[in-house]
Formats: C-alpha cells, sequence, structure tokens
C-alpha cells in the first residue's frame, strides 16, 4: 500500500452525446501526496472537471482506478463509500446554483453532518457548534445561518459553500474554478480565506481553474491538461517560469495582464 | 466629434431604493473606447441599459443621454428601436442567452440585417457569411447553418459580435463580453474585437469587473462605485497611477501575478484608512 493521497491508474472516461463517443478523459496516472496543494489547468473541456470529479467519487470512469488513501473507490458501491463523502469535500464555481435557494444557510451547512452515510463518521460532532465553528472560519457573521442564500452577495455565497464544505471537517478540499465567478476585488479576497483555511485546517487542495495565475497563487504543484490528458506537471513556479509545452505557454500568454505602458494601438493587444 | 454625451444621469427602481445610478457624467467621442470598471451592483449594466434606452419602463430616470445627436431618454419606443442595432449595438455576457436557441445564428443575423439595412435575404445570406468570417469564424458557411447549442462558447460570442457588427453601428456595447470564456478563448476574441473595432472605426463602451481586460481594449476608462463615477482617465494613468482608495484597491487585487504565491493578497478595503475619513 502507498502513502498517496490519491492515486489514479490509467483513469478513462467517456460520455455520450448524440450516438457519439466522446473522450473527456484517457489514461490519467497520477499520485496526490497527503498534503499536497495541487492546481489543475486547462481550457474548457480539457478534461480537468472530470477528473476531479472522478476523483471526489461524484463520477464513476469508463475504465482504470482510482485510490484514496489505499482504498480503491472505484468500485465501491455508494453505501460504503461514506468515509470518502466525509474526507473530500468540494466547492464549485457559482454559488448561485449550487445553494439551495430554498434552504436557511445553516441547514445548508450542516446538511453534510446529517447525511446517513457520514454520520458514522462524524460521531459526537454537535452540529451547532460545528456550524459556529465553520461561519467563523470563513468570515460570516453568526446570524447568517437564519438567512436565505439570495440575501447575499456572490463573494459571501462562495463563502458559504466553502463553509459547507469544511463542515465534515474534511481532509481534501476540492476547488472547481473557486473565483472565476466573482469580481476582481472579491475575487482578492476569497483566495485570502482559501490560503488561510489549507493552512489553518491542514488541508490537502486540490483546485481546478482555466487561469494559471489563480492556481499559481494557491497551489505548489501544477497538472497541465488538454484534450483529456495531462500534457504537463512540476512545481507551479517552474511550470509557470519555464512552461516546457508550447500548450502551456500559450495559456500563459492568454492571461490578461494589465497594460499601463503607454504603447502603439493594438501593440500589446 | 462627441458621439455620446450622458449628463448628470440619475436612475432609480423603486421608491425607498438608493439610486442605481447617481449623477452619472462622462462622454466617449466618435471611434473611441471607455471601459467601465466596478463590482457588482456598482451601476455598470444600468448605464450600458440607460445608453441602448432598455430602462424598464418603471424606472426614474433625470438627466440626459445623448447618442448621435438623439435624446434617448426622450425618444419613442419606435424611434429608439430604429436606433438600436443601427447607431448602437450591444454585445451581452452570455452567448448562450443572447441567441435563440430554436433558430439558425445565419437567420438571426440576417434578422438584423434585413430590419435595418431593408436587405433582400438572399444578398443578406451572402453578407451574413462575410461578417462571420470577419469576426474569425474559420467555416462561416457552415456557422451560419448551425444552431447556437452546435457552437463552442467562442464561436457563439463571436456569432454576437458579428450581429453587433453587420449594421456598421456608430457604438457597440459590450457588457462583460469574454466573462463566461476561459482565459485562452477570452485572448482570441478580444483580439478579433480590437480589429473589427479598429476596421469599423466604430466606438466601443466596454463594461468588465476585469481591469486586465478593460486596459488591453480601452484608451479611457471611468470606475464606477455605489452608482457613481469615483474616478476617470486614460488607461495608462489610471491604471500606472490612481487616485481614488477604491481604484487603488482594485488595481492591485487584480495583478496577482504581483503576488508572492501563498501570501495574503490586497484587498480593497486596505486602501481605505479609517482616519481618512473616506469609508465605502
Amino acid at each position: 500500500m502507498s502513502a498517496d493521497l490519491f492515486r489514479t491508474e490509467r483513469l478513462t472516461r467517456r460520455y455520450h452525446n448524440d450516438g457519439r463517443e466522446v473522450p473527456a478523459l484517457t489514461d490519467v496516472d497520477l499520485r496526490i501526496a497527503p498534503g499536497a496543494r495541487l492546481g489543475i489547468v486547462g481550457e474548457s473541456g480539457s478534461g480537468k472537471s472530470t477528473l476531479v470529479r472522478l476523483l471526489a467519487g461524484l463520477d464513476r470512469p469508463t475504465s482504470g482506478r482510482v485510490w484514496f488513501e489505499g482504498t480503491q473507490i472505484t468500485a465501491l458501491p455508494e453505501r460504503r463509500r461514506g468515509f470518502l463523502r466525509a474526507s473530500v469535500q468540494m466547492v464549485f464555481q457559482d454559488p448561485r446554483s449550487s445553494l439551495n435557494p430554498r434552504m436557511r444557510v445553516g441547514d445548508i451547512i450542516t446538511e453534510p453532518l446529517r447525511s446517513r452515510l457520514l454520520r458514522p463518521q462524524l460521531d459526537g460532532l454537535d452540529h451547532r457548534t460545528r456550524l459556529a465553528e465553520v461561519l467563523a472560519a470563513v468570515d460570516l457573521e453568526p446570524d447568517a445561518a437564519d438567512r436565505y442564500p439570495h440575501e447575499f452577495s456572490g463573494g459571501q455565497r462562495q463563502r458559504i459553500a466553502i463553509a459547507r464544505a469544511l463542515a465534515p471537517k474534511p481532509e481534501v478540499l476540492i476547488a472547481d474554478e473557486p473565483v472565476s465567478a466573482l469580481d476582481v476585488s472579491v475575487r482578492a479576497q476569497v483566495l485570502n480565506l482559501l490560503t488561510d483555511l489549507v493552512a489553518a485546517e491542514g488541508l490537502s487542495l486540490i483546485v481546478v481553474s482555466h487561469d494559471l495565475l489563480v492556481v499559481r497563487h494557491l497551489c505548489d504543484e501544477l497538472a497541465v491538461m488538454r484534450a483529456g490528458r495531462i500534457v504537463e506537471s512540476g512545481p507551479t513556479e517552474q511550470v509557470y517560469t519555464h512552461p516546457s509545452t508550447e500548450y502551456t505557454a500559450a495559456l500563459l500568454a492568454a492571461i490578461p495582464r494589465i497594460r499601463t505602458g503607454p504603447g502603439e494601438p493594438g501593440a500589446s493587444r | 466629434m462627441t458621439l455620446l454625451e450622458v449628463c448628470d444621469l440619475t436612475v432609480t427602481f423603486g421608491r425607498h431604493r438608493r439610486p442605481a445610478l447617481d449623477g452619472v457624467c462622462f462622454s466617449l467621442d466618435a471611434g473611441c473606447r471607455l471601459g467601465v470598471i466596478g463590482e457588482s451592483g456598482s451601476g455598470k449594466t444600468v448605464t450600458a441599459l440607460a445608453v441602448m434606452g432598455l430602462l424598464p419602463e418603471y424606472a426614474r430616470v433625470s438627466g440626459t443621454v445623448e447618442l448621435a445627436g438623439h435624446q434617448i431618454t426622450q425618444l419613442s419606443e419606435s424611434g429608439l428601436a430604429r436606433l438600436r442595432g443601427d447607431v448602437v449595438s450591444m454585445v451581452f455576457q452570455e452567448p448562450m442567452t443572447a441567441l435563440d436557441p430554436t433558430m439558425r445564428v445565419g437567420r438571426q443575423v440576417a434578422e438584423v440585417l434585413r430590419l435595418h439595412a431593408g436587405a433582400e435575404s438572399g444578398p443578406a445570406r451572402a453578407a451574413v457569411v462575410r461578417m462571420l468570417a470577419e469576426v474569425g469564424l474559420s467555416d462561416p458557411d457552415r456557422v451560419a447553418d448551425a444552431y447556437p447549442h452546435q457552437l463552442s462558447g467562442g464561436q457563439r460570442q463571436r456569432v454576437i459580435l458579428a450581429m453587433a457588427l453587420i449594421n456598421a453601428p456608430d457604438l457597440v456595447i459590450c457588457d462583460e463580453p469574454t466573462t463566461a470564456l476561459d482565459v485562452t478563448v477570452q485572448a482570441t476574441v478580444l483580439a478579433k474585437l480590437d480589429e473589427v473595432l479598429e476596421a469599423s472605426g466604430a466606438a466601443c463602451l466596454f463594461i468588465s469587473h476585469d481591469l486586465a481586460v478593460v486596459s488591453q481594449v480601452c484608451d479611457q476608462v471611468v470606475v464606477m462605485l455605489d452608482g457613481r463615477i469615483v474616478e476617470t482617465g486614460s488607461v495608462a494613468d489610471l491604471f500606472a497611477n490612481p487616485q481614488h482608495p477604491y481604484t487603488k484597491g482594485l488595481v492591485a487585487a487584480a495583478q496577482l501575478d504581483a503576488a508572492t504565491p501563498g501570501q495574503r493578497l490586497p484587498v480593497v478595503e486596505d486602501f481605505y484608512q479609517p482616519d481618512a475619513g473616506a469609508k465605502r
């Protein structure tokens, strides 16, 4: 048995669309160490989200296998995945659609704790105490628990989504484009929050983004995906400063940067 | 020559709500590009809707919007309809919702042309295919026959761009045109927007929360906060030397690559000093 947090072997997922087979993920071999902060970048359709959904056990592969802390999760029936649900939590891109509008924030955050699957893993965890803890951890007022998601701004809603993910005391936080739906000013706040939480709670972090700068800020390791495969990986700073593929270089070049130099019109556009 | 002059524009929705726009003034010369930046709720989109004459009936509006010699706030609906798509056109954020899912995209682009230029459908088709090629769609004939769901996000946004440009308007309003796209597609769409604006000589009002994107497209920029313009200037000056604390904060927060990975990022609140009395 290995000491890997996650390990995948020839992980492959094909979707069916109009009778055609669309390969979303092809033969991905990946090892993630405990405590890692891994960023996964690539264009839309490169397989980033498919990969993390398979890691979190939200989808099943067409072929290949996934181990979480030495246990092969691919073949496990849902009723035996409770340990995975408690240990691996996800934050999604759009907090407008990932929070149930009919539930109060307190109920949204404690819902994972009430799950029959998770209960054995969370023995003795007091829901009220935990709710107060995670609300404080994401800098929301205690009375936020009694309100509904629509009463909050986009950045606050993403905090609620993060609080919900933290509630069952996970070991791994998987964030799929956590800030791409947010304003620039709010983005910095949520990135600071994620950085602090990962350090304070000792979490492993997997971040999916099309924006290399977001990933660079949060992660020390990087995997670059294209057309369902990992085309480049390594320490973030190395990939960022010396990309070894043209594809990664193109992703880097596409990041919009503030242009303040006088420059000719169109010169740096 | 001034194309668009907005003067003391105040817009209020509902009786007991603070104004969505509060005394907004700016002007835009023909062929120039003005960026409007600010966070959600700062009034960027309301400004765009006011220029298009698309504010809902229950909005209370004071001040003036003069576009190419027309007083937008005084015009009738039919007068406005003649201007829209012809003098002024708009590119929206979400290309999936801005296109009719049941209609081939070529027909949707042709409709704009037929309504305003009165073109016959035969010649219209040729003009549509030419326009689709111009916005960088490599297989314009096929795209013209496709339904929106058969196109990628980047392709759909180019179709929207073709619709906005086909009548050679004087002003194109872009409301977060690339926010829904990923960075590589965004880069190609922005480059194409730059190119087609340059070629057509149209002016552009470009709304975005993304300072970097604005800096790549625009010459001038206004910064909005809570329905007011707090700072205005050329892109080069304003981003290099912001004056208002809010602008300083935005510029600092936007420069992710200037921060050391893992270190705390500057946020807007850092730039408001409590003793200076400046408060959000």
